[in-house]
């Protein structure tokens, strides 16, 4: 059954309107985002690592008294809906004085996998000194947290050998640092220096959203403040609703597979059942009927599931409608207990966040696209191919750890090839540059190209993956994260699937395939390339116009 | 007979709709507009040469142009050949790999300028440290010279890894494609920086502009020399610096902002004679608006070296101007959610705001007109008569549930003054400083209408207005100084003096042969890019005899802290050189107060914070030096109308300036 109306435009005299003067909405709106925008270039300026400053792997937002989000930077999707998970978890477990700033880290506590920390800053109304009016938080993705491999991302049976858990503690208090917090995550981590400098810029990120939100706060007193934060999820709620109310009473099923936890050979199943309720203009997606958690890295915290969801409602709506937590009311998120989009205590999540959460997103859209077939986008590469690096350099006597994704082929759109060599739905994260890389690791780029021909045939092309070949001149711990190895990328309306990803290890002359998730170790002189995925094509070959 | 006839100082700024040129005759300056000539643009820029320079004069003609700029936005350049490292011709195509729209599935890249068929690869490399690791074989040279040729480029550009490191096989390459008589720009000379796609985005503008370019300054320069041979052309940079046309020719991607660049500089050096030396410039016009912001104690104007044009980085250095999609004819609507939106979709010229008499949706300048903002009589000095029936008639059918169209109007300008206020926030709180600190300096046809407006909600104290705000750009060019800059990426760890010294010595050196012919190099000021070892961003310090600890101190001012004992890393060395412009008199006249009262034209109500107020108009031709007045009022001048709002007190300074003093909200 599908239902083939366009989502634009929006018909503007029947919509309601707002509560709330549009005109004062609408200045708030553009406000907090732009105090969200703030924090967020401040960490970028100050951060040490490359993968804040350059990759851009952080999000800053700020959330009302009951940690409800108010206005998101433009940042990382997959942070979307798990930062307020983290002001929640902050607010259960803290009581948080003025000049306080939580830290944490724990996917079993408002966080999405270790690497991820979050910081937390409680911003209080004169008027009323006892408990924070907003909140503002950091987070950002950190290099090395410590656990079995260098940059911390590698696969593990169990969270325990993932790195160091930060529970919500303080980590600065009435305005000062807590030492022993600070020189506890130090000792845990493989790159201690880095990791001060980056955690030192997160605080300031934190400060300057208090020095904004307190101006704010002058600006409108709290009465008026309450108001337009509940007037702008309000906003974002109708929007949303006006969207999912013109589906009607329609129910659409999708599954895709993620190929293997990396340990055994068997595929991990991701479902699920979309019900819209055309009365209530609400909708149930319900992820039962998905694999049990795995004995792995790739099993996602709701946190995630939550933000794959929160992106793809979002990308419903336009270009700039804010993220606030009225746009998810009237959305509920279903997942089972123990399930690999529900993971618990003691599973391995590294890879949920980066891996998982991607296919939730390809099943999500999957299922969407019987609903709603010009509205979607053919699967897109699926796997953000994490390699991390991890040894020592020789120039400097130093060890290290190294981080990045490899962007690869964008669905085909229903009006449009998909853009080659690029970053998809859950990370927008930037590459680190040949040049960057060289003088900054023990590293040789041997090759950086796209992957022609990997994009999925049909009347529109997906895009292309990328081929990225890297020869290590000392030995080194090479550990990788990605997908789409065994199950393609789908196309839509009778597109071709786009081409599966490979990754080989040349040493002495010889290849070896490699598997989608692995860790070696290699010899000074190896060379390991990666061949990402391209994204599925759209509509039947012969509809292509002058090819 | 030339050699006794002083130079006479012309200044050509080409716009969209007027040609300005400001020029100095017997040390007086005067002003000349003409309509500009976008099919033929050489044409308007010698129509002012010919009409200002009379047959015994010698013109020394600084020119802002706009033939980059538009062949970068139209993306009407030439067909590049992009060489590189083999396995890296993509790095072009790919950029960063990250998408500009994160939650839009339908927005597609401007697609590459260079198509794949025109990326070639040279199996060559250089290490990091300068090794060359590989040299290019004379064989499959000669083959890349036959595809390239066989490709029908036009120009190329050759970039290379690591060629700033050691130049050796860029030069080789070069030379082996020398005969193919394409213009070919080079990486290491252009741009010789880390960050292999920043550099080569950049060498391929270069090469894309350089056809059009030459062939517009070749054509210009031959006809001024035609007509007096000691004639000399010489042309704004995005940096703000002056060039000749000659290596304006050779490196084009330098004056891709040639335009907006006057604009800073003559706001900066403008508002330095009336004595404020830290300004915010505020450029809004139709379509966007342009912020800049400069400190005299920092050097004034800043240059940055992350721009981008036309979806491309543009590496060398441009003055740090921020742009967001807010102007006049930004357009007004309520969204799904009833939200009110202004901007950035906007009405153009085609069809334009509806008090135009043609456009159907509200914007920003309809607006204004509504609250009294705008004298419907005295838009551009009554050639335009703005339909203001119209305009009431159609914004009361647009808006919406609001109770009057006042109300609407005035949320119009509330959103599009906040959107501004974001950009002027980017470029000061963001950057660490503070806007209580500084002047608004307004300028561009719509800027002065809300100058004040703006001030207020950031606190900026001051809103300057400068005399003759439409030809500011053409009087930065007239007054700015010639500059030219040249880098080199080392990538040093610590502090080692000497090596520092040699380093910069080196560069100076370099640059000083590189300079012979332009007359040019009378002062050379050495900075560095300095960050801690690991980060991914760099500070860039004036050299100093403790470069280090000066970082440090930088880094502490601008980001909160600083950490002593972690290892530096010094990037990138720079040197520029700058030959001073001899010093622009303007006129002074003497300061009679006086209250303003002859200047007024009439009275008229307009929307202030909810009520309708009585103001006084005042003809800014006719306001004194010493004229005191305060608002609520309005200044009308040829291109552009003041605003003053209630609490605001107006003075006109000894140079016809409008000094407002701004009453914090």
């Amino acid at each position: 059954m599908t239902d083939p109306l366009p989502m634009e435009p929006l018909a503007k005299t029947s919509e309601p309107r707002a509560v709330s003067d549009p005109i004062e909405l609408a200045v708030f709106k553009s406000r907090t985002h732009s105090i969200a925008e703030e924090m967020g270039a401040a960490l970028r300026r100050t951060s040490f690592s490359p993968n804040i400053k350059e990759r851009r792997d952080y999000s800053c937002a700020i959330f009302d008294e009951a940690g409800q989000v108010i206005a998101m930077g433009d940042h990382m999707p997959v942070h979307l809906g798990s930062m307020p998970m983290s002001v929640r978890a902050v607010i259960e477990a803290l009581k948080l004085e003025p000049g306080d700033i939580a830290i944490l880290n724990d996917p079993y506590a408002g966080g999405t996998h270790l690497p991820d920390i979050t910081m937390v800053l409680g911003i209080f109304s004169d008027a009323e000194p006892d408990t924070p009016i907003l909140y503002a938080a950091a987070r950002a993705h950190h290099a090395d947290v410590g656990g079995l491999y260098p940059g911390s991302m590698g696969l593990c049976r169990e969270i325990y050998q993932e790195g160091l858990r930060i529970p919500p503690v303080l980590i600065v208090e009435a305005g000062t640092v807590n030492p022993s917090v600070l020189q506890i995550i130090l000792h845990n981590v493989r790159t201690p220096e880095e990791r001060e400098g980056d955690l030192l810029s997160q605080i300031g990120a934190c400060r300057v959203g208090e020095h904004r939100l307190r101006e704010m706060l002058e600006r409108y007193g709290p009465k008026t403040l309450r108001r337009l934060s509940n007037d702008l999820m309000d906003y974002t709620e109708r929007l949303m609703r006006a969207r999912l109310g013109r589906v009607g009473n329609v129910c659409v099923e999708a599954e895709d597979f993620l190929d293997s936890d990396g340990f055994s050979e068997d595929p991990v199943r991701l479902r699920v059942a979309i019900t819209f309720d055309g009365e209530e203009s609400s909708v149930v997606i319900d992820f039962s009927g998905s694999s049990p958690q795995v004995a792995s890295s790739i099993n996602a915290v709701y946190a995630v599931t939550y933000s794959a969801v929160y992106y793809v409602m979002r990308c419903l709506l336009p270009e700039d409608a804010p993220a606030t937590a009225g746009l998810m009311r009237p959305v509920a998120v279903k997942t089972e207990r123990g399930s690999i989009v529900d993971a618990v205590l003691p599973a391995a999540v590294a890879g949920g966040n980066v891996e998982t959460s991607q296919r939730i997103v390809d099943v999500l859209l999957r299922a969407l696209a019987q609903v709603m077939p010009d509205r979607i986008p053919a699967a897109s590469s699926g796997t953000m191919n994490n390699l991390t690096v991890g040894g020592g350099d020789q120039r400097n006597g130093r060890s290290y750890a190294y981080y990045e994704t490899i962007a690869g082929g964008m669905g085909a759109r229903p009006t449009a090839d998909g853009v080659s060599g690029i970053h998809t739905h859950m990370t927008n994260s930037l590459n680190t540059p040949v040049e960057a890389l060289e003088y900054a690791y023990p590293f040789r780029v041997r090759r950086y190209s796209y992957r022609n021909l990997s994009g999925g045939d049909g009347q529109y092309r997906g895009g292309d993956g990328i081929i990225r070949e890297i020869e290590f001149l000392g030995p080194a711990t090479v550990t990788l994260l990605a997908d789409r190895r065994v199950f393609a990328p789908y196309g839509l309306a009778g597109g071709s699937p786009g081409a599966v990803g490979r990754s080989l290890l040349i040493a002495h002359g010889k290849e070896t395939v490699l598997p989608g998730k692995c860790s070696i170790d290699v010899e000074a002189g190896s060379v390991v390339r990666i061949e990402t995925p391209g994204g599925g094509g759209w509509g039947p070959r012969l509809e292509r116009i002058g090819s | 007979m030339w050699g006794v006839v002083q130079p006479m100082r012309i200044s050509i700024d080409s716009g969209g709709t007027f040609t300005d040129c400001i020029y100095l005759e017997n040390g007086v300056l005067r002003v000349l507009k003409l309509f500009s000539t976008p099919q033929d643009p050489d044409k308007a820029v010698l129509d002012a040469i010919l009409q200002v320079a009379g047959p015994d004069v010698l013109p020394d003609v600084r020119h802002g142009t706009t033939v980059g700029t538009n062949a970068m936005l139209e993306r009407k350049g030439a067909r590049v050949a992009f060489v590189t490292t083999s396995g890296f011709e993509d790095t072009i195509a790919i950029g960063r790999q990250a998408r500009t729209s994160l939650y839009d599935w339908f927005r597609s890249p401007m697609p590459c300028i260079v198509a794949a068929k025109l990326r070639f690869g040279v199996d060559e490399r250089t290490s990091s440290t300068g090794e060359i690791l590989r040299s290019p074989d004379r064989e499959s040279l000669a083959a890349l010279a036959l595809q390239i040729s066989r490709s029908g480029a036009e120009s190329i550009a050759l970039s290379l890894l690591f060629s700033f490191a050691n130049p050796q096989n860029e030069l080789v390459v070069a030379a082996a494609l020398r005969h193919l008589r394409l213009p070919i720009s080079i990486s290491h000379q252009i741009l010789p920086e880390f960050r292999e796609f920043e550099r080569a985005s950049t060498i391929v503008i270069n090469a894309y502009l350089a056809p059009k370019v030459s062939t517009y300054l070749d054509r210009l320069e031959a006809t001024l020399i035609d007509k007096s041979p000691m004639g000399a052309i010489h042309v704004m940079q995005s940096s703000g610096g002056i060039i000749s046309a000659k290596l304006a020719v050779n490196e084009p991607v330098r004056t891709v902002l040639s335009g907006p660049a006057g604009g800073v500089i003559g706001a900066y050096k403008l508002a330095q004679i009336a004595g404020f030396d830290r300004i915010i410039s505020f450029d809004m016009g139709g379509t966007s608006t342009d912020v800049s912001l400069m400190d005299a104690a920092e050097g004034g104007p800043q240059t940055t070296r992350e721009a981008i044009v036309s979806e491309m980085p543009v590496s060398v250095p441009m003055l740090d101007i921020h742009t967001v999609g807010a102007g006049g004819g930004s357009l007004a609507s309520f969204d799904g959610g009833g939200i009110l939106r202004v901007g950035p979709e906007s009405a153009g010229s085609s069809p334009g705001p509806i008090c135009y008499g043609r456009g159907q949706q509200p914007t920003v300048t309809d607006a204004n007109l509504l609250l009294g903002r705008l004298d419907p009589d005295l838009f551009l000095g009554g050639a335009v008569c703005l339909d203001h029936e119209r305009t009431r008639a159609l914004m009361n059918a647009a808006k919406g549930d609001l109770l009057t169209v006042e109300q609407f109007a005035s949320g119009i300008l509330l959103l599009a003054e906040a959107a501004m206020e974001k950009a002027v926030r980017v470029i000061s709180i963001e950057k660490g400083y503070d806007p209580r600190d500084f002047t608004l300096l307004s300028f561009g046809g719509a800027g002065p209408l809300h100058a004040c407006a703006m001030a207020k909600s950031l606190h900026i104290p001051r809103v300057l207005v400068p005399r003759m705000p439409g030809a500011l750009s053409a009087l930065g060019i007239l007054m700015a100084d010639t500059a030219r800059d040249f880098s080199k990426t080392v990538m040093w760890r610590g502090s080692d003096q000497q090596k520092i010294r040699s380093g910069f010595a080196e560069l100076e050196a370099f640059g000083s042969a590189a300079l012979q012919d332009q007359g040019l190099g009378v002062q050379a000021s050495r900075s560095a890019d300095l960050r801690y070892t690991g980060q991914g961003y760099e500070l860039n310090v004036p050299d100093g005899d403790h470069l280090v600890d000066e970082f440090h101190a930088m880094h502490r001012r601008r980001f909160g802290y600083s950490s002593p004992t972690h290892d530096v890393e010094i990037v990138t060395l720079r040197v520029r050189f700058v030959g001073l412009s001899p010093a622009v008199v303007l006129p002074v006249c003497e300061i009679v107060p006086g209250d303003g009262a002859g200047a007024i034209l009439k009275r008229r109500p307009m929307y202030f914070s909810g009520a309708w107020q009585e103001s006084a108009v005042y003809d800014r031709d006719r306001l004194h030096p010493g004229d005191t007045f305060a608002g609520p009022a309005l200044v009308t001048e040829y291109s552009a109308t003041t605003v003053l709002p209630p609490g605001c007190v107006a003075e006109v300074d000894a140079y016809g300036n409008l000094v407002i003093e701004v009453q914090a909200e």
